[in-house]
């Protein structure tokens, strides 16, 4: 019983090995050893199925407040614009579906309108340029509730914004998909594309967030710090 | 149904589709292996897919893509004259892939559950172009459970 | 045979995208234009729609005209030699929900809509 358990104690893990993790290990290195595809190669490819660091589109966002011309672009041609960040919207990789060809929009938000994208139907969502959806883009509480709730579903996610910021949900229902591009933050004056690239987390992206200095994906989780610490 | 003849599947690919006969070695796996589903339960975790779900996407996609180093090597002994053009050819195209796994997931692995099923498609599909040798592969298995059951 | 082969897509759309591999074939220009007031039409949906229901009746403002492409009604079912010009309206959000706070009367929502289901205001 889960009772019985330190709150403490990490999750439960699989302790065997089935035969299915064995065969895609194996036909894994096999597929090495003959040359189909290098280690290193696959290792990218899975990296990007489980979407670790910044995104593309994170680097779409940062180029566009560093260049007029790229912004121009992004606000036009999204599709074409996301060439200049790897990403090929016309030969997407494969995970999926109808939905990973799909028409590119960029939201910008302004200092008086913030976007914020959810799928009502479904969960819609720019994969090719975003990774897959978090878990809760997908529940029905936030699917349900941000359209109506905006406000109350934003502070949920601690993002209280001023009366005098108009909240536009954009519910992406059809063939469009869309990534908001937020305000460049007070705070980043003089800094490199990598730097920007970074702040821009995938939520930032969703609008459910706002970029800050400081604020990255990458940034160590919050710990309990020892109460007594041993010094080496 | 309105559908244009360029959505049809191409005619090599519905011959394929007849030719599925069961490999002895995925159909012991299929009868004997323990999915994901069955080990969760067991061991009370609730993570929906197993640990190895995005390394097989990475799989797939790396199968079809034409980046792969040794694709570029190809494509480099392409220009230089060496070999014909189809050798540039990505070892799975994705939509040769993908279409195959439907088949399949039809057929003979239609009471796997996903994404088992789909990494018995994936495989069926590289021994079926004599990518792996299920002999090979056979012994591979025994040799990675040895490997990671090791103390 | 499987029952919905999903290689079909990719064949259709690979190398010019979906809907842009549909530009073209609505059979002429679009009927609304940015700007334009619209209501959404309330029609039967017994089959398969994506026009929310929160969204019938309601008038609001076109957007953006954004492509062509079937309908999804059409496209769901395999039909797609018929396309339609495609929009995305803009509403007050206090005229889609009556309980929404007139404080934030300027709070609005977007979404998109096949050419059948919107009507001129």
């Amino acid at each position: 019983m889960s009772h019985d358990h330190d709150h403490n104690a990490p999750a439960a893990m699989v302790d065997e090995i089935s035969d299915f993790e064995a065969l895609e290990i194996a036909v894994r290195e096999i597929c090495i050893e003959k040359g189909l595809f290098s280690a290193e190669d696959h290792r990218k490819f899975t990296e990007f199925a489980e979407h670790i660091g910044p995104t593309p589109a994170a680097r779409m966002v940062a180029k566009a407040w560093l260049d007029p011309e790229y912004k121009k672009l992004v606000m036009t041609d999204a599709i074409a614009a996301s060439k200049a960040v790897g990403v090929d919207y016309l030969n997407p990789t494969g995970f999926g579906t109808p939905s990973d060809y799909t028409d590119l929009r960029v939201l910008e938000d302004t200092p008086s309108v913030h976007h914020v994208v959810v799928c009502t139907l479904c969960s819609c969502y720019p994969r090719p340029i975003l990774g897959f959806q978090p878990e809760w883009y997908r529940t029905p509480n936030y699917r349900r509730r941000l359209v109506r709730w905006p406000r109350q579903v934003l502070a949920e996610f601690g993002l209280t914004l001023p009366a005098e910021v108009d909240v536009r949900v954009e519910d992406s229902n059809q063939k469009c998909r869309f990534i908001v591009m937020p305000v460049r933050p007070a705070g980043t004056e003089g800094w490199t594309e990598d730097q920007l690239t970074e702040i821009v987390t995938r939520d930032c992206l969703i609008g459910v967030a706002l970029p800050k200095p400081g604020v990255t994906s990458n940034l160590e989780l919050p710990v309990h710090r020892a109460a007594k610490p041993a010094h080496h | 149904m309105a559908v244009p003849e360029k959505m049809h599947a191409p005619a090599d690919m519905a011959e394929c589709a007849a030719n599925w006969t069961p490999v002895p070695l995925l159909e012991e796996i299929k009868e004997h292996g323990r999915v994901w589903g069955e080990l969760a339960e067991q061991y009370g975790v609730t993570n929906p897919d197993p640990p190895w779900k995005t390394s097989l996407d990475g799989m797939c996609e790396v199968l079809a893509s034409g980046s792969c180093s040794s694709m570029a090597a190809a494509e480099k002994r392409w220009l230089a004259g060496d070999v014909v053009r189809d050798a540039m050819d990505a070892p799975l195209p994705l939509l040769e892939r993908r279409w195959e796994e439907d088949e399949l997931s039809a057929t003979l692995y239609q009471d796997v559950p996903f994404p088992e099923r789909q990494l018995l498609a994936l495989t069926h599909s590289l021994i079926k172009r004599g990518l792996v040798d299920p002999e090979i592969l056979k012994q591979r298995m025994k040799e990675v459970h040895e490997r990671l059951a090791a103390t | 045979m499987s029952q919905h082969d999903r290689t079909h897509h990719a064949r259709i759309a690979t190398g010019k995208g979906d809907p842009q591999c549909f530009a073209g074939t609505a059979g002429g220009p679009p009927k609304f234009k940015v700007g334009d007031r619209v209501r959404i039409k309330d029609m039967p949906d017994i089959f398969y729609t994506r026009c929310q229901v929160y969204t019938r009746g309601a008038v609001g403002e076109v957007a953006v005209v954004t492509h062509e492409s079937p309908a999804p009604e059409d496209e769901a079912w395999g039909h797609v030699d018929k396309s339609e010009w495609f929009y995305i309206v803009r509403f007050k959000q206090t005229d889609l929900w009556p309980e929404y706070p007139a404080a934030f009367a300027n709070d609005t929502l977007q979404t998109e809509f096949s050419e059948r289901w919107l009507e001129a205001v």
